[in-house]
């Protein structure tokens, strides 16, 4: 063999070696590209505090602004970052938990999309700029509108506008419980009546998200657990599209839409006929409306068979006390109070709330009638300056309000946002605004108050964008400018806090001061209120009725994550999967796999949804927890203004709504009448579990429902 | 077989494998020359600095670059010729997993009365930031990547403050294991590799964990 010949041994030798060669002299190179010297910066205190040591972490109390729930927090603090929130276990209402909307608040204040500096039209100016047009351009009385508001806040809001000449306020929540409190003042005289799911040992939600999206998710998810907790509570829910609490619930039944009412006076019915309970606790009208509910009628209205009302009512039976609760439309409300009023649960499950003193911190609660009322009045004139502040109308407002012609009929419209969204593209004015995690304030959580609870919150770092200024900090400035009276003495809103809540806890002391910042709460004095109740109250159970041929019923759903679409832009709450469809970064519509086979359409298909005020087309996910006659869109996607992440992603079904309102509570309906229509594409929608079938592998090991019963008679007739 | 079939080369592509193969391996050898030379060709190391005296640890050094900073601190001036204490300074290193470098504050809580800025340049600079309310900006000398968790305090309370056995004298012994002899250096330059072949040679030598989640997090 030559020497200058390279046959196949040796040219595979020479590749192996020389491979392995470079291999391993390659693997030890990266290592000291990755040891930077002199690339990073690193800043050391100027004269930190003596509890601050870097790489150790602090935490703060303070209170989440992520929902109207007002829970309390404990904010992880580094090297002057927040870095982490957790639930204060100081509170009554959340006690050490918070919820995915909670912990997305870093997300709230690190967004990049956050304002910096104040604007007039396209145009960034400076702070003195933008309050001097403020101050010419407003003529008439200013008019507020924001989301549910409470404490101090509320206090200096109503300062500025009394000083102002009286203009109103307009609290608005697309998300709330607006029917719930309108049937409790009615049924007991007591509009935020004091809850206790712990107490119960059965539970039945007509209509109420009470483990996603109600009045105080987290603090029912923590009565819940103990709910839950041996002897076993049993949840029964009935509603026309599954919630979060509906998938928990041992009994789920699907009503018709605005049937749920029926089907809690059918059980009424079911109580009163099969178990004897007497109706003597409640109104003649209520009482009456009970006894024309027969089971017949019930099927008829809500499409629920005789079998299920008897089985909820023998649930209720056997497993008292009981709660109800019911929400959606003023009927379902009414229909739960009676039932509770029926079982005995008022007084037991039921307690009177409190009244905070001064009662000028309790919490004012945001409604769709205010924001049906801000479009009427606008489009009539009678808004001359308005101030918004925590709410997006523009997006929020159902389409039947025309809420864009309304905010132009305005004349100066101020935005204090931390984003730009769909309604600061209609203001004149946008002022930065500090993050909650950047800004003092107080709240009177909406279950907090029947302890006297005051939340506080507190700065837990310094403001990214140094121009941003806290809600309060603004209120104050106005309110001084409008010459309202007690308000020269404070120079920030941190100094008005303070003197009040030293004023309220009776001494103005730093030790005192600093118990109240290091609790994140204060308490507050309250009256307890009491029940009274109400003989003449009647009951309107609405025809809901099966919808016409090619007609559907649109239910606009809230969900824990994307909430209204305020949380659009934050893509942790984007990314964490739907509870009912595991889908992420999109919108769906609900639809009953039997309808879905009756107009032909098939898992991912585009639909056209049109109704008297829009459409919109997005694709259909086919679910069983639907009811055949409707179809559901969650509702949070669709912005066109709302930031990098939240922009264009899916549809937004509160354009398909119209502007009918309730009779009895002013709310702006949530569902409507639509017609579907295939467009003919079919696209997957991504999901994080994509199939419910287990295909025989046994990964969760199951028996039938009935099963599971007869095994637990066969377990009690043993004992 | 027909003889007016034309011979082929065997391996007609060779010439590209064995070019290709010269270039990478001349990058590679030349990368590890360079990284050997800065591993300690002419390390001002030398192996007579401070160490804890019953312990084993990797004697690798490292000729790290001349990292300007925005003050021309002197360690070999505070701590050698002055010989105060790493800790006096550097008093998160036995708190945190970090050393942290030392508030101005406790830089001015001398300078206001001994080597005062009128007197010394670089103190007007240091003392100029402090009226204006400025923290300097340093140059991060020694760093380990993100992906590896590495805790101060856990190792002085190994080698310094739960070690009777090693006889350890000054806390200069204990930093000099994975910071080489401050004393020698000005501002700060790094003296050892620091990669994981490092640490862990001093992990097997004094019984550290060996499990993979321990600094990797």
């Amino acid at each position: 063999m030559s020497s200058t010949k390279i046959d196949r041994r040796n040219f595979l030798k020479v590749l192996g070696l020389g491979g392995a060669g470079a291999a391993l002299a390659g693997c030890d190179m990266p290592s000291y590209a990755t040891l930077e010297e002199g690339e990073e910066q690193v800043f050391s205190y100027l004269a930190p505090e003596e509890y601050v040591i870097p790489g150790i972490g602090v935490w703060y109390a303070s209170t989440c602004l992520q929902c109207p729930a007002g829970c309390g927090v404990h904010g992880r603090v580094r090297e002057g970052r927040a870095l982490k929130l957790e639930g204060n276990p100081n509170t009554a209402v959340n006690r050490g938990k918070l919820c995915q909307m909670g912990q997305a608040a870093l997300q709230t204040h690190y967004n990049p999309d956050r304002i910096a500096k104040p604007r007039i039209g396209a145009k960034e100016v400076t702070w003195a700029q933008a309050l001097a047009f403020i101050k010419a351009k407003s003529t008439g009385t200013p008019a507020w509108l924001t989301g549910a508001i409470s404490g101090h806040q509320g206090v200096l809001m109503d300062a500025h506008l009394n000083a102002s000449g009286g203009g109103k306020h307009y609290g608005v929540e697309i998300v709330n419980a607006q029917a719930w409190r309108s049937a409790c003042a009615d049924t007991i005289g007591d509009a935020q009546p004091d809850l206790h799911i712990d107490k119960a040992r059965s539970m039945v939600s007509f209509g109420a998200d009470v483990l996603g999206t109600w009045i105080s998710p987290v603090k029912f998810m923590a009565d819940y657990g103990e709910f839950r907790a041996a002897p076993r509570g049993v949840l029964t829910v009935i509603e026309p599209a599954m919630t979060l609490s509906g998938a928990n619930a041992d009994h789920w039944v699907a009503a018709r839409p605005g049937s749920e009412a029926a089907v809690a006076l059918g059980v009424a019915n079911a109580l009163a006929t099969e178990y004897s309970v007497s109706t003597s606790a409640l109104p003649t009208g209520v009482a009456d409306a009970i006894f024309t509910m027969t089971p017949e009628r019930v099927r008829e209205l809500s499409g629920v068979d005789t079998r299920t009302l008897s089985r909820i009512a023998g649930t209720l039976m056997s497993n008292s006390p009981s709660l109800v609760i019911g929400d959606g439309s003023y009927e379902n409300a009414v229909a739960a109070m009676a039932l509770n009023l029926m079982l005995g649960n008022i007084g037991a499950t039921i307690t009177p709330g409190a009244d905070l003193v001064p009662a000028d911190l309790a919490m004012r609660d945001g409604s769709t009638k205010a924001l049906a009322n801000f479009a009427k009045n606008a489009q009539s004139g009678d808004i001359q300056a308005a101030f918004i502040s925590g709410a997006n109308p523009v997006f929020t407002a159902p389409d039947g309000l025309n809420m864009k012609d309304a905010l132009a009929k305005i004349e100066l419209k101020v935005a204090i946002a931390m984003f730009e969204d769909e309604t600061t593209q209609f203001c004149d004015v946008v002022l930065p605004l500090a993050s909650p995690l950047e800004d003092w304030g107080t709240h009177a959580p909406p279950l907090g108050a029947a302890r006297g609870e005051i939340h506080v919150q507190q700065p837990l770092m310094e403001k990214l964008h140094p121009e941003a200024l806290g809600l309060g900090d603004i209120l104050l400035g106005l309110a001084q400018d409008a010459g309202a009276a007690g308000l020269d003495d404070f120079e920030d809103y941190y100094g008005y806090l303070r003197t009040a809540i030293s004023a309220m806890i009776g001494t103005g002391q730093e030790a005192a001061w600093q118990d109240v910042l290091q609790a994140g709460k204060v308490q507050a004095p309250a009256t307890q209120r009491s029940f009274t109740a109400n003989g003449s109250l009647t009951i309107n159970v609405p025809e809901s009725k099966a919808p016409g041929k090619g007609e559907l019923i649109l239910i606009t759903t809230a969900r824990q994550g994307l909430y209204d679409g305020r949380h659009a832009n934050l893509p942790w709450l984007q990314e964490a999967p739907d509870q009912i469809s595991k889908a992420v970064w999109d919108s769906w519509a609900e639809i009953h796999p039997t309808t879905a086979a009756r107009l032909g359409l098939k898992d991912g298909d585009y639909v056209t949804i049109t109704s008297a005020d829009g459409a919109l087309t997005t694709r259909i996910f086919l679910y069983k927890g639907v009811h055949p006659d409707a179809i559901a869109v969650p509702m949070g996607q669709g912005h066109t203004h709302y930031g990098r992440y939240a922009s264009s992603v899916g549809v937004n079904p509160l354009n398909l709504l119209g502007a009918d309102t309730d009779a009895r509570t002013g709310e702006v309906s949530n569902t409507t009448t639509v017609h579907v229509q295939a467009t003919g594409d079919n696209r997957y929608l991504v999901r994080l579990m994509d199939i419910d079938r287990q295909y025989g592998r046994k990964l969760t090991a199951t028996i039938s429902a009935d099963q599971q019963r007869r095994n637990q008679s066969n377990k009690q007739g043993g004992a | 077989m027909s003889p007016d079939r034309p011979k082929r080369r065997p391996f007609p592509w060779i010439r590209t494998v064995m070019a290709v193969g010269v270039v990478g391996a001349s990058i590679v050898l030349g990368g590890q020359l360079l990284e050997q030379e800065r591993r300690g060709g002419e390390s001002p190391v030398t192996e007579a600095g401070p160490r804890v005296p019953n312990a084993q640890f990797p004697t690798d050094t490292f000729n790290g670059k001349d990292v300007p900073q925005p003050i021309n601190y002197s360690h070999k001036l505070h701590a050698g010729d002055l010989g105060i204490n790493c800790l006096y300074c550097h008093t998160y290193a036995r708190r945190s997993k970090v050393a942290g470098i030392p508030p101005t504050s406790k830089c001015m809580g001398c300078h206001t009365v001994v080597a005062t800025a009128d007197e010394k340049p670089e103190i007007e600079k240091l003392a100029a930031m402090w009226e204006s309310g400025q923290s300097p900006a340093w140059n991060k000398v020694n760093d380990v990547p993100d992906f590896v968790h590495f805790s101060h305090e856990r190792h002085l309370q190994k080698f310094l403050f739960d070690n009777p056995d090693m006889n350890v004298k000054d806390s200069r012994e204990v930093c000099a294991m994975c910071h080489g002899d401050m004393v020698e250096v000005t501002v700060a330059k790094k003296m050892r590799p620091l990669t994981m072949g490092f640490c862990n040679t001093c992990h097997e030598n004094n019984n550290g964990p060996a499990d993979c989640t321990r600094c990797h997090k």
